[in-house]
């Protein structure tokens, strides 16, 4: 007399609904997180230039003077990507004019660099003429400042130590206060956000 | 069947895979001018600001003064490599639309082939499995079993097959 076969119920686990509500979790912690960012905030970046000599910015300004990075050794130099066009640069433009006048009333050592991307000097002359700031924009007509800097979007900042070297690259708008803190953390050796 | 007109589809597929990765490998010819290079490169590279589109298909600026830069680069006599490796230094791996097959990156190519070689083998030991379990022979049970039914005596295995009473 044979046995009757037994045959083992596969037991059936729901990992899938587990799976969809971590997936959800998750995306919602994330909107969140983009929801509740402050916009004006700038982010610290990864980028291949940090620790490298910062690219050599030589030309003129929109006044046409001429301009070279090199001439600025021995200071802390924000270098400024940034547009007429672009919002974000515009809402961070009365952020830059409170920095150097700050660095100017102190007798700081940081000053800023903007460089123009995509933009016609006669719009950033009648922007800088309306809005504020004396500090050099230089022109970058056929985008190699920008190509060489790596730029993928504006906003975008890099700080070039006293020595010329990139130590922080932050992508979107940037802080006064942020950059103040950026420089201290520079100065004692560390890097960060904006 | 000789164990040769056995072997022989397995002979045409191996000979037919061996001929399409050589073609693979070997290609097209390169392209000769250097705006043919130029525009080879741009189409391997992202447009930095827009993502989405290749340096070579994109009329942003970015793209525009990217595709100046390796031209002029070409013109000054550097290398594929050694423009490609610029751009990395400049916007890291991501700005290249073709992952290089060094370092993690290598990981894009190897996965694949390894999961390939992977499905093979295990094709491999199914089939054969289903050789060994699938010969058709007939066992001295299996002979019995049919001359026990042809006899009209019950099926005492309890398989299907038993006589119904009526």
């Amino acid at each position: 007399m044979t046995r009757p076969e037994v045959r083992a119920e596969p037991r059936r686990r729901r990992f899938a609904p587990w799976v969809a509500l971590t997936v959800l979790v998750g995306l919602l912690a994330f909107v969140a997180v983009l929801a509740t960012r402050d916009p004006g905030s700038g982010v610290s970046a990864d980028s291949p230039l940090l620790g490298e000599p910062a690219p050599l910015i030589e030309g003129s300004t929109v006044d046409g003077q001429p301009f070279s990075l090199a001439d600025e050794t021995g200071r802390w130099v924000i270098v400024n990507f940034f547009a007429t066009w672009c919002v974000p640069c515009r809402q961070e433009h009365p952020e830059l004019v409170a920095f150097t006048n700050r660095q100017a009333a102190e007798g700081g050592d940081a000053e800023v660099v903007s460089v123009v991307f995509d933009d016609q000097p006669d719009e950033v002359r009648a922007f800088f003429a309306e809005e504020g700031g004396d500090w050099p924009a230089v022109t970058d007509p056929d985008g190699r400042i920008a190509l060489e800097y790596g730029v993928a979007g504006i906003p975008e900042s890099y700080l070039v130590d006293p020595n010329g070297f990139v130590v922080s690259k932050i992508v979107g708008g940037i802080t006064s206060d942020g950059l103040e803190q950026l420089l201290a953390r520079a100065r004692a050796g560390d890097q960060g956000g904006a | 069947m000789t164990p040769v007109r056995r072997w022989l589809p397995w002979i045409a597929v191996a000979v037919v895979v061996a001929a399409a990765l050589g073609v693979g490998v070997v290609g097209e010819r390169g392209p000769s001018s250097l705006q043919d290079r130029a525009d080879a490169l741009a189409a391997e590279v992202r447009c930095p600001t827009c993502r989405s589109e290749s340096a070579l298909e994109s009329a942003a600026a970015s793209a525009r003064a990217l595709r100046a830069e390796i031209a002029r680069r070409l013109e000054a006599g550097e290398g594929d490599g050694e423009i490609r490796a610029y751009l990395v230094s400049r916007y890291g791996q991501e700005i290249l639309l073709t992952p290089e097959a060094t370092g993690l990156s290598s990981l894009v190519w190897i996965l694949p082939v390894a999961g390939l070689v992977g499905a093979l083998v295990g094709l491999g030991f199914v089939f054969r499995r289903w050789r060994a379990t699938g010969d058709g022979v007939a066992t001295d049970e299996d002979r019995e079993l049919v001359a026990a039914a042809r006899r009209g005596e019950p099926d005492h295995t309890g398989a299907a097959g038993a006589e119904v009473e009526s």
